[in-house]
């Protein structure tokens, strides 16, 4: 009884295991191997306060036992909490640096994508993941992409992404092949910049 | 005697979808991400046992299983044959359990996972290319030792290959590697194409499709994105280039694909035909006649014969 009151007010997670995760894991990897093209996200899911649909689908996704979640301080709502232990069975850490997928909001203090894990010379694959959270996606010229996944050049705008993110994401960049690979989460789209994409702010 | 063999499959729990756990699938998947982003970097992960030995696509499987929707479409081609043993079965496989549609046409598929060749017929971008890897590492055969071969990818110090291709240069007088030949990604990391013939190096530079690769026992996934700059690596005074042949497809008459020989007796009597079955059965389709073709009129099949 105990436990049923304690999971009653859970949200649901992926309504089909398999097949919404392996379509939200498509569209990561369509996402990821074309930088800056988006995508819709393909299913519905519940997001729990703190954290929005695409955000939380990504995290069903891509999730569990094996990565460590980070959450900035505005996602980190005991909702959002008892969601991805409940459903990704997966730790979450108050320190950044342990973080395998770090999630924010972009209104959050951004500071600390400075101490995200890029990896190292031998194995650059051991690198955060950061997962942004943002209102609006679109194929605006704010930003120019080009770098492997990009046949000419692709445009992508995010709403009120700071200056300070293209200083950081410059220097990530000149990482390579370390880095952090970013994935913008909109309510209903995410796109992706891989640590390869070169970006020219218009 | 006879014995009865109950089908473990029969009346058995059902699978998973694609044969493998989510956990594992979001393993392979996680992998598959880092890989995209470092084109060309073999990103470890933990490949599971599957149910057909090393050295039959275990590494292919097991991305094709992780990538794979009901939606799907799959080919599976092994030399560019739809018809052999191991393409049958692996595409029988997903058909069991993925209960995924599968076809033999290349334009048909949304999944293409492939043992050693690319089609003929130009990829699009909604496709997706699966390699079957035996052995990831292309500087395996100069230094044995992974923590060494690890460093020297760090530090971008290739000049063993160099070496290797110039030593083919001193020797034979061209670079004699004619397949599993070398190739540098996006001007960063030396990649081993798997052993595809260098016919096919040219169609993985700028490809449309995603082309992801799984080495099942040695346990490393990687992949190029679309549209990835892929040079074959060569020297100024002796540049990359593919085999070109004197002969045509028996079949088809076809002269732009990769042929494959086939010995007809042991007077020295020999044809060649296309090596994908796909490209080859469209063109005969289109009405394209080679000189081996069964409705051609007999005694015009003379260009294959050897020379007495």
């Amino acid at each position: 009884m105990t436990l049923q009151s304690q999971t009653s007010d859970l949200l649901p997670g992926f309504d089909h295991a398999a097949f919404d995760s392996n379509a939200v894991f498509r569209a990561l990897l369509d996402a990821m191997s074309r930088p800056g093209r988006i995508y819709d996200l393909p299913v519905n899911v519940a997001a729990p306060d703190g954290l929005n649909e695409a955000a939380t689908a990504a995290l069903l996704a891509m999730a569990d036992m094996d990565t460590t979640v980070w959450l900035s301080p505005s996602c980190a709502t005991k909702s959002a909490g008892d969601h991805l232990k409940f459903h990704c069975g997966c730790p979450i850490s108050t320190d950044v640096k342990q973080a395998d997928f770090a999630v924010a909001r972009i209104y959050d203090d951004l500071s600390f994508i400075t101490d995200l894990a890029v990896g190292n010379a031998e194995y650059p694959d051991q690198s955060a993941t950061l997962i942004l959270m943002v209102d609006e996606i679109s194929d605006h010229p704010a930003m120019t992409l080009s770098g492997p996944g990009i046949k000419d050049t692709h445009s992508l705008a995010i709403k009120n992404l700071p200056e300070s993110f293209h200083a950081w994401r410059a220097e990530n960049h000149h990482l390579f092949p370390c880095g952090v690979d970013v994935i913008f989460a909109s309510p209903t789209q995410i796109a992706a910049l891989s640590r390869t994409t070169r970006i020219e702010v218009n | 005697m006879e014995q009865t063999v109950k089908n473990p499959a029969d009346g058995a729990p059902d699978y998973n979808f694609a044969y493998l756990d989510e956990q594992t699938k979001r393993m392979i998947r996680r992998a598959l991400l880092k890989a995209v982003a470092i084109p060309g970097y073999q990103v470890p992960f933990a490949g599971r046992e599957m149910p057909m030995p090393y050295g039959w696509g275990t590494g292919g499987v097991q991305v094709t299983a992780a990538v794979i929707g009901p939606n799907d479409t799959l080919k599976v081609i092994d030399q560019g044959a739809d018809d052999t043993t191991n393409a049958v079965s692996i595409r029988q496989f997903f058909a069991k359990t993925a209960q995924v549609a599968t076809t033999e046409k290349t334009a048909e598929a949304s999944i293409i996972q492939t043992r050693h060749r690319i089609p003929e017929k130009e990829l699009r971008e909604d496709q997706v290319l699966v390699y079957q890897v035996p052995i990831p590492e292309p500087l395996r055969f100069l230094e044995p030792r992974e923590t060494e071969t690890r460093k020297m990818h760090a530090l971008e110090e290739y000049g063993l290959m160099h070496v290797k291709l110039y030593e083919d240069i001193a020797r034979h007088g061209h670079i004699a590697t004619t397949y599993a030949y070398p190739v540098m990604v996006d001007d960063r990391y030396v990649m081993d194409p798997s052993p595809t013939p260098k016919f096919d190096n040219p169609k993985m530079n700028d490809m449309a499709a995603l082309q992801l690769f799984g080495a099942g026992r040695e346990k490393r996934i990687y992949a190029l994105p679309p549209y990835t700059k892929v040079k074959s690596l060569d020297f100024e005074d002796h540049p990359f280039e593919v085999q070109t042949w004197e002969d045509e497809c028996g079949m088809c008459g076809a002269r732009d694909s990769y042929l494959d020989e086939v010995i007809l007796d042991d007077q020295g009597n020999r044809m060649f035909v296309c090596s994908d079955t796909d490209y080859c059965a469209e063109r005969q389709e289109a009405g394209h006649r080679g000189p081996q073709h069964h409705d051609q009129p007999l005694g015009t099949a003379d260009r294959g014969k050897a020379a007495e």
